[in-house]
């Protein structure tokens, strides 16, 4: 118990002198909040990456592709194999007993970003009559509908806010002529959200193509994949793909996604380690200004131990400070930023598990600021302190 | 020069002190040199991309007849076309998937930054099932010549199988990027006559054209001729292509000069600070040197040039470690190291930015040396 009282007794003691040394602190907590930021910035494009690809994929739904197609561009289904599909057991029928799939095709065409007018490319999404059944995270939120055997197509919201001549009304330039935009759908902000959506038959006859690029599925449950995959997989014909759809997904996005994060922690941890050597100066400097108060301290009883969690506390919280300002900086700038990387549209996203990160690093660099000058403090000898001018 | 002692004298006053900003000044600047490195490497991405190349695609993802080749290359002011046709596959790790050119001998002349020799030349023309593959393929997948190798690949061949066999019947390198160019060349008509749908088609033609001035014109006269056809074209130089893959990325330039704002901020304050720590500690001691005769002017020279040699010699360590370290970037991850290239040109702006920073930050510490009055500064010696 009375080590505890000692703590905060020379804890409360080192925080009243904080504002004396105001400016060497200022150099800890901007150092860090320079290094959070830079880190929770960079990993804040992951987390909207991510976002946006996991809402994409559901549990409940598989997606089926051509064996070694590594991607649906990569991707051929044949219309023959697309009606077979359909009718495999765990295929989940709609009221009027028709399986809830679509066979799509995927087509892309080319739109000036808003931001600098260069040219980026838009997929083009063909997709079956029981789409709206099969992603019901797809919603009209005005316009209308395109009508089937008409060159008509829908847009996804994130397309519409990145790209420019995306409006309801506007045309745009497919095969076969100028496709009308009669409507804007909202898909939870997930990868959808950057596509326009056509009919599949019609996109594939504009096309002048007959094989669609894949096919996805609506299950029982997410419970019968199993017995949908086995049965795909014991037809006869050629070899298919099968995934869950989250999976296929969450696959898809994990190169780009560790990609960004080793940048993210290779620039974070670099500006941090610089940051770190700041503490280090600022504590050692805290702790020799110190000295012959410590040493009283040290002279009257009070335990090393005291000493240096007085020191590591007072180091924490200026790395904490610097990480909040750090959080709150990126999260100013950046949380809810669009940003088109290819055909994909993120919005990038400054989360609590970010924040936590965040703050976590600094408390980690903190520890290796703090640990050594608290270490000094508490082995100086007590009368050389004394006696010191 | 004479007073070089001294100012090393007053840098080495408190030993950890000048360490810790030393080295938190080296780290700041092998961090400045990675990113000017990042910016290099898509620099020399752009240099590499010649304006009289056109790259002839498909504007909506449909494959191009053929036949486009012939109607191209009778356009005036274009020199050569070349077909292609990429058969992704994979070579035995499903994880490492890269694409196949598919093309014929007119290729070469459309990149001759590529070295091939006639023999390699011909010895692909008569081979069906042959390829050529850069030094940086052969070496990533263990290839020699002579080796037969299975592809898997995502086309199906007319005998139902994803299997593609190629011989690798030489080594070539891209003399633009030695030794990292990632190029695996075989024949058209192999995949064409093997292949079971989209036969007679290519999903790129490769346009060079005799003035580099004419690039947009020609591009425009390309894709109008085919406008209304089923595959229509989307044309542009080989530097427009890349200009718009590198924003594909994100504008990296925008992210590297945040980075380095944030760092030099973080410096500026990290250093300013040590100053301010060693010119109040010292007050004492500038005093007697304005005793013995040192003059104002003097003093604050003596604090700033403290405050630039700390931060020169740092940067300098700093940007010769970034430098001597990124080429060895490439030895542990190929993917990476093509990417960065730290120009010269770097090591001059990061010495102009680490100057820059020991003026800015060891300004205010030196006025205060410059005007401290000489009585009170003694008599509030301890």
């Amino acid at each position: 118990m009375t080590s505890l009282k000692q703590i905060a007794a020379v804890t409360l003691m080192s925080l009243r002198t904080i504002p004396g040394r105001m400016g060497s602190s200022l150099v800890v907590v901007i150092g860090m909040a320079c290094a959070v930021g830079a880190l929770v910035s960079i990993l804040s494009m992951s987390a909207g990456f991510l976002r946006t690809m996991g809402n994409t994929g559901s549990p409940s739904r598989a997606i089926i592709l051509s064996d070694g197609a590594l991607g649906e561009w990569g991707s051929s289904v044949a219309h023959t194999q697309a009606a077979i599909i359909a009718d495999m057991p765990g295929v989940r029928r709609d009221e009027a007993q028709k399986p809830v799939v679509s066979a799509d095709y995927l087509g892309y065409t080319v739109v000036p970003k808003k931001s600098d007018g260069l040219d980026a490319y838009i997929d083009v999404r063909g997709v079956s009559a029981e789409n709206p059944r099969l992603r019901p995270e797809i919603k009209l939120v005005s316009g209308r509908m395109f009508h089937p055997g008409q060159y008509e197509v829908i847009v996804g919201k994130s397309a519409q806010a990145q790209f420019d001549g995306l409006r309801e009304g506007d045309r745009i330039s497919l095969p076969e002529g100028d496709w009308l935009i009669t409507g804007t759908f909202e898909a939870n902000g997930n990868a959808d959200e950057s596509e326009l959506i056509t009919d599949a038959s019609t996109l594939l006859s504009a096309m002048r193509t007959s094989t669609y690029k894949s096919m996805t599925v609506l299950l029982d449950s997410p419970a019968a994949f199993t017995r949908f995959k086995n049965a795909v997989t014991a037809r006869p014909g050629p070899a298919l793909e099968i995934s869950r759809e989250s999976d296929y997904y969450a696959e898809q996005s994990k190169s780009f996604d560790q990609f960004l994060r080793t940048i993210a922690y290779v620039v974070g941890g670099i500006m941090g380690l610089g940051a770190t050597f700041g503490a280090l100066n600022t504590m050692y400097s805290a702790v020799s200004a110190r000295a012959r108060e410590i040493a009283t301290l040290r002279a009257i009883g009070f335990g090393g131990g005291a000493v240096v969690i007085s020191v590591m506390t007072e180091c924490f919280l200026f790395c904490l400070a610097g990480a909040a300002a750090g959080v709150a900086f990126a999260w100013a700038l950046f949380n809810g930023y669009q940003h088109a990387m290819g055909g994909l549209v993120i919005r990038l996203a400054v989360t609590a598990e970010l924040a936590v990160t965040g703050i976590g690093f600094a408390l980690i660099l903190g520890m290796v600021g703090g640990l050594f000058p608290a270490l000094r403090a508490a082995r100086m000898p007590v009368t050389d302190a004394l006696r010191a001018t | 020069m004479k007073y070089l002692p001294l100012i090393l004298a007053g840098l080495w006053r408190k030993p950890a002190r000048t360490i810790f900003t030393f080295l938190s000044i080296v780290v700041a600047f092998i961090l400045f040199g990675i990113l000017s490195a990042i910016e290099g490497g898509m620099a020399r991405q752009m240099e590499a991309a010649r304006l009289d190349r056109l790259l002839v695609d498909t504007k909506f993802g449909t494959n191009m007849p053929l036949t486009y080749l012939d109607r191209i290359a009778a356009i005036p002011g274009v020199t050569l076309v070349a077909p292609r046709q990429i058969l992704v596959g994979y070579y035995q790790d499903p994880k490492a998937p890269f694409g196949m050119i598919m093309t014929d001998q007119r290729f070469w002349a459309v990149r001759p930054e590529l070295n091939v020799t006639k023999e390699q030349i011909e010895a692909l023309r008569r081979t069906r099932t042959g390829a050529l593959v850069t030094v940086f393929s052969a070496k990533r997948f263990g290839w020699k010549v002579g080796q037969r190798v299975p592809i898997i690949s995502n086309t199906v061949n007319k005998a139902g199988s994803h299997v593609w066999t190629f011989d690798i019947l030489g080594i070539i390198d891209d003399t633009s990027r030695p030794g990292t160019g990632r190029y695996f060349v075989g024949n058209y008509d192999y995949v064409d006559q093997d292949r079971t749908t989209q036969k007679s088609t290519v999903d790129r033609i490769l346009v060079r054209i005799k003035d580099p001035n004419r690039a947009t014109q020609i591009s425009r006269t390309i894709d109008r001729m085919f406008a209304n056809s089923a595959a229509p074209t989307r044309t542009g130089s080989e530097k427009s292509d890349r200009l718009s893959g590198v924003r594909a990325i994100g504008d990296v330039g925008f992210f590297t000069r945040a980075v380095v704002a944030a760092v030099l901020f973080m410096l500026l304050f990290l250093t300013g600070n040590t100053m301010m720590q060693s010119v109040r500690e010292r007050v004492p001691e500038f005093a007697v040197l304005k005793t013995l005769g040192y003059s104002d002017g003097g003093v604050l020279a003596l604090v700033l040039a403290e405050s630039v040699i700390l931060c020169l010699l740092a940067a300098a360590a700093g940007l010769a470690l970034a430098k001597l370290g990124i080429p060895r970037i490439g030895d542990i991850s190929p993917d990476m190291g093509q990417l960065l290239l730290m120009p010269w040109s770097a090591l001059l702006t990061g010495l102009g930015f680490g100057l820059a920073v020991s003026l800015a930050s060891g300004l205010i510490p030196a006025l205060r040396a410059k005007r401290l009055s000489i009585i009170q500064a003694l008599a509030s010696r301890p």
